[in-house]
């Protein structure tokens, strides 16, 4: 069964035309990939499905609903959770605050006035089991913006999971990484994603083919192909539209 | 012509001049904001201290004309010493900082004031080539009236020349539409600053000298008139100065058309135009930015 | 701090604050109730600067229409009780944000703050104007200051200013404590969070907008409550109340004491409290004393107060307990 999927999915800015007639479909519990040169559309692809904005045709189905136009709340109600290429957290609270606010939405706490956020124990507790999966634990109280590039990417990827979404969207979550940085993202995002779903923008073909079970090409605003990893790289269109430029 | 066109005149041209005035005072506040991003709260002291600086020099030298040179001048090295001292000082912490930076720069100007020339109303005598009236075509003119609407044309017609046909103004229409876009072109940025706070000043300064002859020099000035600058800035849109002055002539009408129709009313008038300009479009007529 | 050292301060204060009037004399009390009616005002701006990042040049607005509501009310309603005048404040002062609400919560930026600077200014132009209802340049006074009283139980006379010292301290100083609890809660964390970004707000799955709107209608309602005790206070309110220059105050009070704490706003009010004592009697220029203390404050300190305790004590206090400086550079409001 398709989690996700767009049917016609078109859009534009100022006429100038950035999706043209996706039809993106997404497996439940595959790690889904989505490559394509700068400028194919894929974060606005992604802006689209997330609610950034309404797409200016076509559809967003989301576990069988339409949610086409619904805002990023209401999509991450619905357990889609997304994370940035420009980080992009809340910079004076501490990592625990930020992770924090994750789990108190999945818990739908939101608009509480009686009690203390502090001694919320379950709170606590679960977003400091959470901070360890991530090796952030020794960071808890270090303001966001104080932590090392590493630590903070992974932050950012980890508030979209603290919501515990059902599917995932990262949008290059190793932009700006190191080799050892994106080594450990990679493992990062392997161990958070198990069992959910992931959509995954990335430019590094290496982490890419490490853990996608399916790719979508997406070029100048629409998909050129889609599949298995396999069968993507041996695509002759894949290959001289993009592939080839970055390997040879 | 009848007695009643000639009142509708008289106060067509009260209400294009104050409008100028307004003007002058609002496309210095507009240029700042377009370009720094501050919203210059002290920018009506500005204006209050050039009309005392004006009054000053008159009364050492005896001339207006000298005053129209040196006042706003005098003021503009104030606003320069302002930026240059105070707030590239805290450029590095944000707009916060700087915004209520210049309130505090807003309270010292006020009451320095006070200090040095006390509180009372202190009156300017139009200059004798500009007092009484002009008559054309069976019309009498203010004559000093006339001279605010033709300094605020030349001024108008100055910043259009600075802005469209200079690399300089190009510079700052490109800032005022795209802050970023500057430090991509490799300029100056803080000589910049330095620059558009030096001539919003002198902008503001220049309407201070304008307005002293007809209001007189008082504390209350800057109150007076700021208001009425801001709303003017609030609805043309922040960063536009087609939109300062279509809304400062606007205004300066409503003000002086209101009080000959619905008095009571008049000083509402503005506000509820306004009420009904922001309700529609929050970032002002032409304002893009929200800065 | 300390759990225990917290409260043990908390608990000197409050035995200061009750036994002030004895200390002191009559006189001085009016000096502490001035100042806890602005520290109440500060703070409630403060939770939309400091802690939403909403920048506001008219919270004046809803002093005053507090101001206004509890005069009218105790002018116009033929007995009406302490509490019940005290509620109007409040409630007229929560109208008033629920009417502008949904205007301003879609709002961030120079354009919030434009904006409240033009409601403000016409509401003082209403107030100067609609002589019949406000008194115009006069305002509301003289009007009738009921005792405090629970039926059958008690009833003391308001009119006796210990008396009202003690009613006025309790319910600014307990606003306080709702206020700050407020901050402490899941909503005064998702507050802090719209500061820094709201747009992970959104995607964090709350709604931005409506968050905006609940605490900017109850800031305002904390501040109608410190109108609404100024005006019973004075036994008088008029249009200065919601000025451009009565909206000045809480925004200079919160950069000098602080506004990266809770308690800067307070710390200002105070620092104001006594600049005002110690310069009025040298001088009628004290805005200029303020506009200096402001200017030197925000160059050297621009975390007010707060920061230079923190520096003091060689470790900063903040939200968080973390890097202070870093804190409190960046976007506050606007870009």
């Amino acid at each position: 069964m398709n989690i996700l999927e767009t049917k016609g999915l078109y859009h534009d800015f100022n006429r100038l035309e950035v999706l043209f007639d996706v039809n993106l479909k997404v497996k439940e519990g595959e790690r889904h990939a989505i490559i394509g040169p700068n400028g194919a559309g894929k974060t606005t692809l992604f802006n689209v499905i997330t609610g950034t904005y309404a797409p200016s045709r076509g559809a967003v189905f989301f576990k069988g609903e339409v949610v086409t136009g619904a805002k990023p709340h209401r999509m991450v109600r619905l357990g889609m959770g997304r994370s940035f290429q420009i980080t992009s957290t809340f910079n004076r609270l501490t990592a625990f605050q930020n992770i924090r606010m994750g789990v108190l939405s999945r818990r739908g706490i939101r608009f509480n006035f009686f009690r203390k956020v502090d001694k919320m124990e379950d709170i606590t507790r679960e977003t400091d089991e959470i901070l360890k999966r991530i090796n952030l634990y020794g960071e808890r109280n270090m303001p966001a913006s104080a932590l090392s590039y590493g630590k903070h990417r992974s932050l950012e990827i980890s508030m979209a999971l603290a919501t515990d979404p059902d599917v995932v969207m990262l949008d290059e979550p190793t932009a700006g990484m190191s080799k050892d940085e994106t080594r450990y993202a990679v493992e990062l995002i392997r161990k958070l994603t198990e069992g959910k779903t992931a959509v995954i923008i990335e430019h590094d073909m290496d982490v890419v083919f490490s853990l996608a079970d399916h790719i979508t090409v997406l070029h100048l605003g629409t998909i050129l192909a889609s599949g298995p990893p396999d069968k993507i790289r041996k695509n002759k269109a894949v290959k001289d539209a993009y592939l080839g430029e970055m390997e040879g | 012509m009848d007695a009643t066109t000639a009142m509708y005149v008289a106060q067509g041209i009260h209400g294009l001049a104050y409008g100028m005035v307004l003007f002058l005072v609002a496309s210095g506040l507009t240029l700042i904001f377009g370009m720094m991003g501050i919203l210059n709260v002290a920018h009506t002291a500005f204006f209050m201290l050039s009309a005392y600086f004006c009054y000053q020099v008159v009364a050492w030298t005896g001339s207006f004309w000298l005053a129209l040179l040196l006042a706003p001048i005098a003021t503009a090295i104030v606003g320069i010493l302002v930026e240059r001292f105070l707030l590239r000082r805290i450029h590095a912490f944000g707009l916060l900082f700087e915004l209520t930076l210049t309130i505090g720069v807003m309270f010292v100007i006020m009451e320095a004031v006070k200090v040095f020339w006390g509180t009372e109303n202190l009156p300017l005598p139009v200059p004798s080539l500009l007092e009484g009236l002009v008559s054309i075509g069976g019309m009498d003119y203010p004559i000093y009236r006339l001279f605010i609407i033709g300094l605020s044309l030349v001024i108008l017609g100055f910043l259009a020349f600075i802005l469209y046909k200079t690399r300089m103004g190009m510079v700052v229409r490109a800032a005022v539409s795209d802050a970023d876009m500057v430090n991509a072109l490799g300029i100056n940025v803080p000589r910049l600053f330095m620059f558009v706070f030096g001539v919003g000043t002198w902008l503001a300064g220049l309407a201070g000298v304008a307005i002293a002859p007809i209001l007189t020099v008082f504390p209350g000035l800057a109150d007076q008139m700021g208001m009425d600058a801001f709303i003017v800035v609030i609805v043309g849109g922040f960063g536009s100065l087609g939109g300062a002055l279509m809304v400062a002539i606007i205004s300066g009408l409503l003000s002086s058309y209101g009080v000959q129709f619905v008095s009571q009313l008049a000083p509402v008038l503005m506000f509820i135009f306004m009420a009904v300009v922001l309700a529609i479009k929050p970032t002002g007529f032409f304002g893009e930015r929200e800065g | 701090m300390t759990r225990r050292v917290k409260g043990i301060v908390g608990g000197v204060i409050l035995v200061i604050l009750a036994l002030y009037p004895w200390l002191f004399g009559i006189y001085f009390t009016n000096v502490i109730v001035t100042c806890a009616i602005f520290a109440l005002f500060a703070v409630s701006y403060n939770l939309l600067l400091g802690y939403t990042g909403l920048f506001s040049f008219g919270h004046a607005m809803f002093f005053g229409a507090g101001g206004y509501a509890t005069a009218l009310a105790l002018t116009h309603i033929e007995g009406c009780p302490l509490l019940v005048a005290l509620l109007f404040g409040f409630l007229g002062a929560v109208a008033l944000a629920l009417l502008l609400s949904p205007i301003v919560a879609r709002l961030a930026h120079s354009a919030f703050a434009m904006l409240h600077l033009a409601f403000s200014m016409l509401l003082y132009t209403l107030a100067l104007k609609l002589r019949g209802i406000t008194g115009g340049e006069d305002g509301i006074g003289g009007f009738p200051i009921p005792p405090f009283r629970i039926p059958g139980v008690v009833s003391v006379d308001m009119t006796d200013p210990l008396n009202f010292y003690y009613f006025a301290m309790a319910v600014l100083c307990g606003s306080l404590w709702v206020a700050w609890f407020l901050t402490k809660t899941p909503f005064g964390q998702i507050i802090v969070s719209v500061r820094d970004n709201d747009k992970r707000v959104d995607y964090m799955g709350f709604k931005v907008p409506q968050t905006k709107a609940i605490i900017y209608t109850l800031s305002c309602g904390f501040a109608g409550i410190a109108g609404s005790i100024y005006a019973m206070f004075q036994n008088l309110i008029s249009a200065a109340a919601l000025g451009i220059a009565q909206s000045f105050a809480p925004i200079v009070m919160t950069m000098v004491g602080g506004v990266i704490s809770f308690f800067g706003p307070i710390w200002g009010a105070v620092i104001f409290a006594v600049i005002e004592e110690l310069t009025t009697r040298y001088t009628e220029r004290v805005q200029l004393v303020e506009g200096l203390i402001l200017i030197i404050v925000i160059l050297f300190f621009p975390g007010g107060f707060i920061h230079i305790v923190a520096i003091v004590k060689g470790k900063l206090l903040g939200f968080t307990r973390g890097k202070g400086a870093g804190l409190i550079k960046g976007k506050w409001f606007g870009k």
